[in-house]
């Protein structure tokens, strides 16, 4: 059974034209890169990183030890080529003795143990949410919900974090009872799996992926609510109840099937700042990941770290795109690539 | 609508959701099997181990080497770690110097008669260098049509004075696997000379040279030399053991280091964390990555994988620490607050292990402090009404600790800041600069305006030390009471609108829009409103350009600004570090950010940096002062006060900005 299952899934996926795309991404990478260099050397970098006390020669020299003495176009196939080797080695301009690599690296684990939680419980909530809101349309139940939704995102990120952050990491201690983290964070190295699964996980986590869930919940219940109701509109709708279709299976075989390439589009477009992270959250619950190390590079003005991020988000963005339409392809017959 | 989810697929689909809740959830208990909030790396110490929990209100420190480092975060994690020669006395205020890697303070001993003529031979050189570039700088602007380059300022005949140093015998450092066996070998002199030539080094991103720039006979040249050789040769690096003619080694444990004059500053930069001693075997082993695995002497080590950046460090007790023990020296108000009888005699460092968090913001790292996780913290801005209430004792605003606090053995300690904020003028400018009557008067009726203790009350709850001149509170030359007759420090608006009207500009008519430079960030854009309004009671109008700190830094430097804020905190407890602010030669891009020149000003700190402390030489410091505060080349001053709360389980914890190394004389009894 599961080879046919692959076999079938394998049937339908557009190989020529992922090829097609792959290569079509290749020019927009290099034009991002080149405008990502090219806005970041827009003021030189040195003499912020250098500080106050730095004489002219030792800026210079620090130039040149960087390389960005070297004319642009060279820079920019030195940084090219690194990249197409997956070659992250430069030294941080800031933590002497950490490979670019070894911090981006040493950030995504903890930051996927936010953000993928966050956003999958965030998708099934809202889109379960959505259906019910659809499927009482109009009534006091949708009211409700779009109510509270709305409510939802009208509260700053910051207020959540700061209130979840005051009662439930910190008010609602009694003695042992410490349920979560009021912030901190132990990786599974340090915690092994086990432990960090059952009890490190939860403690430092839980209480950050669930405020970024509430937030979250309320923009994507409003718009997969709009989507459901659209669809609840449609002629197959009526065409399926025409023919006797049981309303269950109409709205979740039928709608939700037919909805689900928005669904794809907004969690696709998540994707890849699943790598990025939520520095606020990062900084807020002392999370060491990806969007804290880029937010305190830029703020030290560790000139390759931030350079690196980019390039690797701007990777991420592109392979997301591409994932996405092939997607479409997959769940929608409809959609025929060209 | 489980009817929905009646097909295999759907029953899949359901286990699959199920299995991903309770991985995630499912499992977890809310009942106490969390791990200790106190430890976030579950490493806690045993019943025995002596454990002291500290934040850190910043990312933490970016390096640990500490030639590298330049920030308080740098200072005070690199200070545990590794040793400087010179330290402070831990208790006692003034601050004043002591011996830490010596046997005693340097001493003074005459200069031998080779070295002396050295002196005189390196300085010839460097004049005669001086005056080819200004020739030919001369030459090439006779050639462009460009005005002549002023002539380089004579510069003093070399006045050489030797300092001979005695390490302890009983210096070892830290086991590690840099060493043969693991086994750390016994500090000597090469070692303190190995260590300082990195200062010169910048092609290793050197931040400290500006410390021993201009002081040492031979070590300028020594940089020059090295950068010569290594121009142009990618893989060349500086020679740490060539040739630098003020360093000398007598044997292992003594060594002679020879000024080109007398400098009242070197004893302090000795015991600035950048001239820590390192061993040559860590930095040959671990290359730059010394900075995330430092080897020194100090009371603590650093082991592989006991730094989360961004998160904690880690600091183990060194086995190998020298015998060192409690200071017994002390102000007699620390007998109130310590029990010195029981500290007497013990030897140091107290605690086992350290854990140092880093906190970017203030609400994560007061919450922690508040469920007892921290021994001691500073109290954020925004906690201030939660924890004191306000006094006036003496007629000066002080704070009290709420009831509640003290109930909970809460102690507080205010530390006030050497720091110099104030707004400065630049020298050059068209308008506001120079000496002459008008510009002079214009900038005392700018200060006479400026109402610096609304400012501290909006902005600062009332708790800066608002005072005249640049030497900040604590320090000789700072005013009595911070009050000096000398002063324009307003609001005296009457005083003001005279000295606007005798300068030509009556109520401010026909005087142009004043472009102020301040960073971003904070409160600077509140700020700058006040100082608006301030300053428009006398008719006077000023533009404020909130720009990020780099270009704040530029713009000064490149002297177009005329109007900029700032602050100073001083590198170490001596007047003569804010003095040299308004030294001439140290115009822009140095430190001299005002652009101040005036002769008289200058000799007189010529004077001064060789002074030993003395009341003679703080009388000049208060003559310079009064200069300063006639010419008006700031508007100010502001120094601000830390607000420390300390758990009663912390022991003989003084506070303290100024240096770093206290953690091994800090106990904690839970």
């Amino acid at each position: 059974m599961s080879n046919n299952f692959f076999t079938r899934v394998a049937g339908t996926i557009p190989w020529t034209y992922i090829v097609r795309r792959t290569l079509y991404c290749i020019p927009v990478y290099l034009g991002i890169l080149m405008l990502l260099m090219l806005i970041l050397r827009v003021r030189d970098p040195v003499p912020a990183f250098m500080g106050k006390n730095a004489s002219p020669e030792e800026i210079e020299l620090k130039r040149q030890e960087v390389g960005l003495d070297r004319p642009f176009l060279i820079q920019y196939a030195s940084f090219v080529g690194k990249l197409s080797i997956f070659n992250f080695g430069e030294e941080s301009w800031q933590q002497k003795g950490r490979s670019v690599g070894e911090i981006v690296g040493g950030g995504i684990g903890p930051t996927l143990a936010l953000t993928v939680p966050a956003l999958t419980l965030t998708t099934l909530i809202s889109v379960s949410i959505s259906l019910i809101a659809a499927w009482f349309r109009g009534r006091m139940v949708d009211r409700s919900l779009v109510f509270l939704a709305v409510l939802g995102m009208s509260i700053s990120f910051l207020v959540y974090i700061i209130v979840g952050q005051y009662w439930l990491g910190f008010a609602i201690r009694s003695g042992d009872f410490a349920p979560f983290a009021i912030s901190g964070y132990e990786t599974i190295q340090q915690a092994g799996l086990w432990p960090y699964l059952t009890s490190k996980w939860p403690y430092y986590c839980l209480l950050p992926v669930m405020i970024s869930v509430i937030v979250s919940m309320g923009y994507d219940t409003r718009f997969y609510r709009a989507v459901m109701v659209e669809e609840s509109q449609r002629d197959y709708i009526t065409t399926a109840r025409a023919k006797g279709a049981d309303e269950r299976r109409i709205m979740f075989v039928h709608l939700l099937k037919n909805a689900m390439i928005p669904v794809i589009t907004r969690v696709s477009i998540s994707i890849p700042f699943l790598i990025t992270g939520s520095f606020l959250l990062e900084m807020y619950f002392r999370i060491p990941g990806v969007g804290r190390a880029l937010i305190t590079a830029v703020n030290q003005a560790d000139f390759p770290v931030v350079q690196t991020i980019g390039a690797v988000f701007a990777a991420a963005y592109l392979v997301t795109n591409l994932l996405t339409d092939v997607l479409y392809a997959m769940v929608d017959p409809r959609v025929r690539l060209t | 609508m489980i009817a929905a989810f009646t097909t295999q697929h759907a029953q899949t689909r359901l286990i699959l959701l199920a299995s991903l809740l309770f991985a995630i959830t499912g499992c977890w208990s809310a009942t106490g099997e969390a791990p200790d909030p106190k430890d976030a790396a579950g490493n806690d110490g045993t019943a025995e181990e002596k454990v002291g929990r500290f934040p850190m209100r910043s990312e933490g420190p970016k390096t640990l080497d500490p030639v590298l480092g330049s920030t308080v975060y740098d200072n005070r994690c690199c200070s545990q770690i590794i040793d400087t020669l010179l330290q402070y006395k831990y208790l006692k205020r003034p601050y004043e110097l002591e011996p830490q890697l010596l046997t005693e303070l340097p001493v003074e001993i005459e200069t031998p008669d080779d070295l002396r003529k050295t002196a005189f031979e390196l300085a010839e050189a460097a004049r005669a260098n001086q005056l080819a570039e200004w020739e030919a700088a001369k030459k090439l602007a006779a050639e462009n049509g460009d005005p002549p380059p002023p002539e380089p300022p004579e510069v003093p005949d070399p006045n050489p004075i030797t300092w001979k140093f005695t390490l302890r015998d009983d210096i070892y450092f830290h086991d590690a696997d840099c060493f043969p066996e693991g086994k750390g070998r016994k500090m000597v002199a090469s070692d303190v000379f190995f260590s300082w030539r990195r200062m010169a080094d910048s092609t290793i991103g050197s931040k400290c040279w500006w410390l021993m720039r201009d002081s040492i006979v031979g070590f300028d040249e020594y940089r020059d030399d090295q950068l010569k050789k290594i121009e142009g040769k990618p893989d060349a690096h500086f020679d740490y053991t060539a040739d630098v003619a003020g360093f000398r080694i007598i044997d292992d444990q003594v060594f002679t280091v020879t000024l080109k004059k007398p400098a009242a500053r070197f004893m302090w930069v000795l015991a600035m964390f950048q001239t820590g001693v390192i061993p040559h075997e860590a930095l040959e082993a671990y290359g730059s990555r010394f900075g995330i695995r430092p080897v020194g002497s100090g009371p603590y080590t650093l082991s592989e994988g006991d730094w989360q950046f961004g998160l904690q460090m880690i600091l183990r007790r060194n086995p190998n620490y020298r015998e060192e023990y409690f200071p017994e020296e002390h102000m007699p108000e620390d007998e109130e607050v310590f029990d010195l009888e029981k500290a007497k005699g013990k030897r140091l460092p107290f605690l086992d292990t350290i854990y140092i968090s880093f906190f970017e913001q203030d609400q994560p790292m007061w919450l922690h402090y508040r469920a007892l996780d921290f021994d001691y913290a500073q109290v954020p801005d925004e906690n201030m009404p939660q924890v004191f209430s306000k006094r006036f004792v003496d007629g000066k605003k002080s704070l009290v600790l709420k009831p509640n606090w003290r109930d909970q053995g809460v102690r507080y300690e205010p530390v006030p800041l050497l720091d110099f904020i104030f707004i400065g003028f630049n020298m050059d400018d068209k308008l506001l600069g120079g000496l002459g009557d008008k510009a002079t008067k214009i900038r005392q009726a700018i200060s006479s305006a400026l109402d610096w203790d609304e400012r501290n009350e909006t902005f600062y709850y009332g708790l800066n030390v608002v005072y005249d001149g640049v030497i900040p509170p604590l320090l000789e030359g700072h005013p009595e009471n911070g009050e000096s007759d000398a002063s324009f420090r307003g609001p005296n608006l009457e005083r003001a609108r005279k000295l606007l009207a005798e300068a030509g500009f009556p109520n401010g008519e026909g005087l142009p829009i004043i472009d102020y430079f301040v960073s971003q960030g904070r409160n600077n854009r509140e700020q700058s409103e006040m100082l608006s309004r301030q300053l428009s009671a006398i008719g006077i109008r000023i533009r404020p350009n909130l720009v990020d700190f780099p270009t704040l830094m530029q713009t000064v430097d490149d002297r177009k600004a005329p109007f900029f804020s700032f602050a100073w905190g001083s590198d170490y407890p001596d007047g003569e570090n804010n003095l040299a602010l308004f030294y001439g030669p140290n115009e822009s891009p140095g430190s001299n950010h005002f652009n101040y020149k005036r002769d008289e000003y200058d000799r007189l700190y010529e004077k001064i940096v060789g002074m030993p402390p003395s009341p003679e030489r703080t009388e000049i410091y208060i003559r310079m002062q009064d200069m300063l505060l006639h010419d008006a080349p700031y508007a100010g001053s502001m120094a601000r006060t830390r607000h420390y709360v300390i758990h009663d389980r912390m022991k003989y914890f003084k506070p303290v900005e100024t240096f770093a190394n206290w953690f091994k004389y800090v106990d904690v009894e839970r």
